[in-house]
C-alpha cells in the first residue's frame, strides 16, 4: 500500500502538546497500583536465594498460623491448579513451566513460593515463616561454559542448554572471505542491562466464582499474548477472562510476565478475595527481564579501498531461564545484522543458550544495540587499519537513497531514507571537521585532555513478523504484524477513539486524536481516545500491544482504516439525509456540508442522532450506530521462503549520533560534552513526541555504554539489585542532546511514518564506545565489550 | 531506647496540603505508603523504595524529602505538600504549564517527583543556571525522557517568572 499524503494544513505533523500530559504533571494519571477491589489482598512472593538448586521441601505451616494470612501458594500447588506457561516462541527447549518453581530453582530471585494477607507487610510477614529447603546445584552463569557437553544443566531432561543452534549462510561468504584484501576479525561483547520502567511491573486478579470468570488490571505491555497466556494456564475460554490495563509507567518491552498474574490469579481463586501484586525494585532488577548478555565473534572482509564484501558473525544470546521467548535476541537481528551496509554475502551462526540467571526478555530494540555495537566498533576498527575516515569508510558502504527498496541478503527490506545524506548531514551539523581539528590541537599541545570523537549509525526496524520464529521452529504458530481499533461517534456525536496498544508513555491521547481529526474534519480536542486497554471493550489481536516499534507499521493503519469506515458511513447518511452525492459532500468542523453550499449542512450530533435513534431515518439497508472496528496487517509481513529469509521486521528508520567525549587521565570518568543525533523516521506525526522519544531512548544508549551492568558472580549471585549499584543515567550523566532530521516518508505505511521509540538506545552504545576509543587511540585501546566504567578506563591507561 | 513492634500503632497529626490529619499508623508504616493507601494521595508514586529514584519526593517543612524513607510516625507535628498540594484546584501551576509546554514527560511516573524538586529549586534559585537545573534534579530518575526536555521546562518557568516579576 502506498502512502496517502498528510493532509495540508492538518493536525497531523503539528508539534501538538499532549492531553495526557495535562493529567500527568499533576499526578493524577492512573497506574496499576492506584487501583484497588473491594475486600483485594496483597501479595508478596518468597525467592530463591540460590542460582541453582534443588528444592526438597516447602514447609508453610507456620506462614499459614500468621493472623492476616488468607492463602498461600507453592510450587507444587500451580502444579495442581494451573497448566504451564506457554511460551511466545514454540522452540525445541519444551518443558513445563510453572507460574513458582517447582523442584528446582534456576536463578536467583525465582519465586518459589507466594502468600496473600490483608496487606503487604503481613504478606511479608509471613514469606518469613515458610521453610524453604534447598540443595544447592552446580551453576552455570557463562554462555559458553552452557555451551560445553559437562556443563550442570538447566534442564536435564533436555539433555544440553543450549535452545536453538544454527548457520545460516547468505551469499558465497568463503569465496568472498577467500578473495578479500582482508579479514578484520574481533571478538566484541555485551553485557546485560535493562531499561528498569520507573514503575515496577504489577497486577490485581479477581476471580468470580459464580460465572468461573477472572479479570485482571496490570501495566502488561502486551495484552493480547497475555490474555492466551493466561486462559491456556488457568484452563478457562478465553472469553472468561477479562484484563485491562490503565496508564503504563513506561515499558521499553520490560513489562510483561504472565507467570506473576497466574500466581495472583490462582491466590484470587483460592482465597475468594481479589489480589494484587506489585513488584518492588529488587524484584524488578533481579528477576523480570534482562536483555540478554551476548558474544559475538565478527569477521569483516574487505577489500583495500574499504568496501566490504561479507560478513560473518558468532552470535551467543544467554538467555538466561527463559522458556517464553528464546532466540528472539537472535531473530531479531538477523535481517539487518549487516546494519545500514550493503554487504552482499552474510553468514549468521546463532546460539541460544540458557544459564542460572534471570530471564532474558524484550527490552528497547532488542538484540539491535549489540548488532549496532558489533558492526559499528568493527566499521571504527576497520577505518583505523585502513587510515580512513570512520565517516568516509561508511559512506563508502552504505545502502544509498536509490537503491532503496533494498533486500538485505537475509532477507530484511529496507523501504526508504538516504543514509549517506543523514550521516553528512550529522557531521556538517556536529562540526565534524571542526571537531577534527581542536582534537588535533589539543594533542599537539598536550593540554591534558582526552578528547575522542564517536560516530555511530544505524537502522531502526519496527514491527515484528511473528513469522520469522519459523527459522527456529519449523512451524508457523503466528505469524505477520498487525493491530486493531475502533472509531466510534457516540449517541451524542461525540468521537471515541481506542486501540489494542496500550500506550506507556508514547502520547496516543494526543497523536490518535490528530489522526482521526483530520479523517474527520474535527480538532484534536473534539477526539476522546481511551485511556489503556480493556479486553471487553477495545479490539485487540492476539498480536495486540505496546511493542516492537509497531505504531506507525500496523496501528497507524488500523485507526486510519476505522475513521475512514465511520467518515464514508457518515456521509452516506448526510447524503441522504441532505438529498446530495457523497462526491459533493465534505466534512468539516463537526459537520457534513454540501461543497460550495455551507448552508446545506449537517453536523455530526444530527447523524448520530439518526444512526443511534432514529434509524428510520437511515438510508435503506444502512446498519443503525456508528462505529467502525478495523485492523490493520502491514502487507509486508511475508512467510520465510525457501532460503530461509524472512522480514523478521519491517520498516525501516535510520539515525546518526555524533558525539564528543572528555576522558579523565586522572579518574578515568569520562564526560560527554557534544552529543548530536540526526535521525529520519518518516512522516512525523507529532514531531514534540518523536524528540521526547529520540532523547530518552539515546538515553538508555548512554547508560548502556557507561554505567548500567548486571553483573553475577561465579555463583549465579547478582551483584547490582538496587539503584545504588545497578546505575541508572541521572540528569548530571546526559547531556544536551541535540536532534536534527531528516524526513523521508516510507511509502509502506499509512501515513508515511515509521519507528521511533527504540532508535536512540540502538546506536548510542556503539558512538560513545567510539569516542573513548578514539580518545584512547593513542595508548593502543581497543574497545570490546561494555560497560566503559572508570575503573576499566583506569585498567586501560595506568 | 525501647523498642517499639513494627506492627504497633502510633497516633500522629500533622498537615497535608493544608489540611489537618490524625492518624493511627503502624510504626514501619512508610510515609509514601501512608500518604497512598491512607490518605489516597496516589499522585505520590514509588518508584524504588531505598531512596534513588526520587519518584516519591515530597515537600516537608518546606524541604524536598524521600517519602519512602520516612516513617509515617516520624511525621507528627509536620506540615507535608504533595503533588496534589501543588496542584491549583483549576488548570495547573506555572512550573507544570512549563512541563507540559515543553513535553517534559512521557510516562508521566517520575514527573510529581519532578514538579516537587523543580518547586524547591526555583523558591530556593528563581535563576538557576542549567548546571544547577541539572544537579537539583540529579536525585529524580526518569527512564524516558533523558532529562533534556524536563530541563528546559524548568529554565522556561523560571524565564517566565522572572519575566512577571
Amino acid at each position: 500500500m502506498s502512502h496517502r499524503p498528510v493532509r495540508e494544513g492538518g493536525w497531523v505533523g503539528r508539534p501538538l502538546p499532549l492531553k495526557e500530559d495535562a493529567r500527568l504533571v499533576a499526578g493524577r494519571g492512573r497506574f496499576v497500583d492506584d487501583l484497588g477491589r473491594p475486600r483485594m489482598l496483597h501479595a508478596a512472593m518468597l525467592r530463591s536465594p540460590h542460582a541453582h538448586a534443588r528444592i526438597v521441601s516447602v514447609d508453610t505451616r507456620g506462614a499459614e498460623a500468621l493472623p492476616g494470612v488468607f492463602g498461600i501458594l507453592t510450587g507444587a500447588e500451580a502444579v495442581a491448579r494451573s497448566g504451564p506457561i506457554r511460551p511466545l516462541i514454540p522452540t525445541t527447549a519444551v518443558v513445563p513451566d510453572y507460574c513458582l518453581a517447582v523442584d528446582r530453582a534456576r536463578y536467583v530471585g525465582e519465586p518459589v513460593a507466594a502468600v496473600a494477607a490483608v496487606d503487604r507487610a503481613t504478606a511479608e510477614d509471613a514469606l518469613e515463616r515458610i521453610r524453604v529447603e534447598y540443595e544447592p546445584l552446580p551453576v552455570v552463569v557463562d554462555p559458553e561454559a552452557a555451551l560445553g557437553a559437562d556443563a550442570p544443566l538447566l534442564f536435564p531432561e533436555l539433555g544440553t542448554n543450549v535452545v536453538w543452534h544454527d548457520t545460516l549462510t547468505y551469499g558465497a561468504v568463503d569465496e568472498a572471505m577467500a578473495r578479500a584484501d582482508g579479514v578484520l576479525r574481533e571478538r566484541f561483547t555485551i553485557q546485560r542491562y535493562a531499561s528498569t520502567p520507573l514503575e515496577t511491573f504489577g497486577g490485581i486478579a479477581e476471580y468470580d466464582a459464580g460465572a468461573d470468570t477472572f479479570e485482571f488490571w496490570t501495566n502488561d505491555q502486551r495484552p493480547g499474548l497475555t490474555i492466551s497466556s493466561l486462559a491456556a494456564s488457568l484452563g478457562v475460554p478465553q472469553s472468561r477472562v477479562r484484563l485491562s490495563c490503565p496508564d503504563i509507567g513506561g515499558g521499553f518491552g520490560n513489562k510483561r510476565r504472565p507467570a506473576y498474574l497466574l500466581v495472583c490469579a490462582l491466590l484470587a481463586r483460592k482465597t475468594g478475595r481479589p489480589v494484587k501484586w506489585i513488584e518492588d525494585r529488587i524484584e524488578n532488577l533481579t528477576a523480570l527481564m534482562h536483555a540478554c548478555n551476548g558474544i559475538m565473534d565478527v569477521e569483516l572482509a574487505y577489500r583495500a579501498d574499504g568496501t566490504l564484501l561479507a560478513l560473518s558473525i558468532r552470535d551467543i544470546a544467554d538467555e538466561g531461564k527463559n522458556l517464553v521467548t528464546p532466540t528472539q535476541h537472535n531473530l531479531i537481528k538477523l535481517g539487518n545484522i549487516a546494519n545500514g551496509y550493503r554487504i552482499p554475502a552474510v553468514r549468521y551462526e546463532a546460539w541460544s543458550v540458557l544459564t542460572n540467571k534471570c530471564p532474558s526478555g524484550a527490552n528497547r530494540g532488542i538484540g539491535k544495540p549489540f548488532m549496532c555495537f558489533a558492526i559499528e566498533r568493527a566499521m571504527a576498527l576497520l577505518a583505523r587499519r585502513l587510515e580512513l575516515d570512520p565517516a568516509e569508510l561508511r559512506l563508502r558502504n552504505y545502502v544509498t537513497a536509490e537503491q532503496m527498496p533494498y533486500t538485505t541478503p537475509p532477507g530484511a527490506r529496507y523501504d526508504s531514507g538516504d543514509y549517506p545524506a543523514t550521516l553528512r548531514r550529522a557531521l556538517e551539523r556536529f562540526g565534524y571537521a571542526e571537531r577534527r581539528a581542536e582534537q588535533a590541537a589539543s594533542r599537539a599541545r598536550d593540554d591534558g585532555r582526552w578528547l575522542g570523537i564517536g560516530i555511530a549509525t544505524s537502522v531502526e526496524p519496527a514491527g515484528t513478523n511473528l513469522a520469522s520464529y519459523e527459522i527456529v521452529t519449523g512451524r508457523r504458530a503466528a505469524s505477520g504484524s498487525a493491530e486493531a481499533a475502533m472509531v466510534r461517534v457516540e449517541p451524542d456525536g461525540a468521537v471515541r477513539v481506542s486501540l489494542g496498544d496500550p500506550p506507556s508513555g508514547q502520547g496516543y491521547e494526543t497523536v490518535l486524536a490528530q489522526i482521526v481529526a483530520d479523517e474527520l474534519g474535527l480538532t484534536p480536542d473534539a477526539v476522546t481516545v481511551t485511556r489503556g486497554f480493556d479486553s471487553a471493550t477495545t479490539p485487540w489481536l492476539y498480536l495486540s500491544g505496546n511493542y516492537s516499534n509497531k505504531f506507525s507499521v500496523t496501528d497507524v493503519g488500523a485507526v486510519v482504516g476505522a475513521a475512514a469506515r465511520v467518515r464514508d458511513k457518515l456521509l452516506r447518511i448526510a447524503a441522504h439525509r441532505l438529498e446530495a452525492a457523497v462526491a459533493d459532500l465534505e466534512l468539516s468542523g463537526g459537520a457534513v456540508a454540501v461543497r460550495g453550499a455551507p448552508d446545506r449542512r449537517i453536523a455530526f450530533a444530527e447523524l448520530a442522532r439518526t444512526a443511534y435513534a432514529d434509524v428510520l431515518g437511515l438510508p435503506s439497508g444502512e446498519q443503525p450506530g456508528l462505529e467502525a472496528r478495523q485492523a490493520y496487517q502491514n502487507p509486508l509481513a511475508e512467510p520465510m521462503d525457501g532460503e530461509r529469509r524472512v522480514r523478521s521486521q519491517l520498516v525501516f528508520s535510520n539515525a546518526a549520533h555524533c558525539c564528543l567525549v572528555e576522558v579523565d587521565r586522572r579518574t578515568g570518568l569520562v564526560k560527554i560534552l557534544e552529543y548530536l543525533v540526526v535521525h529520519d523516521c518518516g512522516r512525523e506525526l507529532n514531531p514534540l513526541i518523536v524528540e521526547g522519544m529520540v532523547h530518552g531512548a539515546t538515553a538508555h544508549g548512554i547508560g548502556a555504554a557507561l554505567l548500567e551492568e548486571f553483573r553475577y558472580d561465579a555463583q549465579g549471585q547478582l551483584l547490582a539489585s538496587t539503584f545504588m549499584d545497578y546505575l541508572k543515567p541521572t540528569s548530571v550523566d546526559v547531556p544536551l542532546i541535540e536532534v536534527d532530521r531528516l524526513e523521508h516518508p516510507s511509502p509502506v505505511t499509512p501515513l508515511g511514518a515509521k519507528g521511533v521509540g527504540e532508535g536512540g538506545a540502538i546506536p548510542g552504545p556503539a558512538a560513545v564506545a567510539n569516542a573513548i576509543e578514539d580518545a584512547l587511540a593513542h595508548l593502543g585501546v581497543v574497545v570490546r565489550g561494555l560497560p566503559i566504567t572508570p575503573e576499566q578506563i583506569w585498567r586501560w591507561t595506568r | 531506647m525501647s523498642v517499639i513492634p513494627p506492627s504497633e500503632r502510633l497516633a500522629v497529626r500533622l498537615t497535608v496540603n493544608g489540611r489537618p490529619v490524625e492518624h493511627a499508623v503502624e510504626a514501619r508504616r512508610s510515609l509514601a505508603d501512608f500518604l497512598r493507601e491512607d490518605l489516597a494521595l496516589t499522585g505520590t508514586h514509588v518508584g524504588c523504595e531505598h531512596g534513588v529514584c526520587g519518584a516519591c519526593t515530597v515537600m516537608v517543612d518546606g524541604r524536598s524529602a524521600r517519602a519512602c524513607l520516612l516513617f509515617a510516625a516520624q511525621l507528627d507535628g509536620r506540615d507535608v505538600i504533595t503533588i496534589e498540594g501543588l496542584t491549583p484546584a483549576d488548570g495547573l501551576s506555572p512550573l507544570q504549564e512549563c512541563f507540559r509546554a515543553c513535553h517534559a514527560m512521557q510516562c508521566g511516573f517520575c514527573t510529581p517527583g519532578m514538579i516537587v524538586t523543580a518547586t524547591e529549586l526555583l523558591a530556593q534559585d528563581p535563576a538557576p543556571s542549567t548546571e544547577a537545573i541539572r544537579e537539583a534534579i540529579s536525585g529524580n530518575l526518569c527512564m524516558c525522557t533523558g532529562y533534556v526536555n524536563i530541563v528546559r521546562a524548568i529554565a522556561q518557568a523560571a524565564a517566565r517568572a522572572g519575566a512577571r516579576a
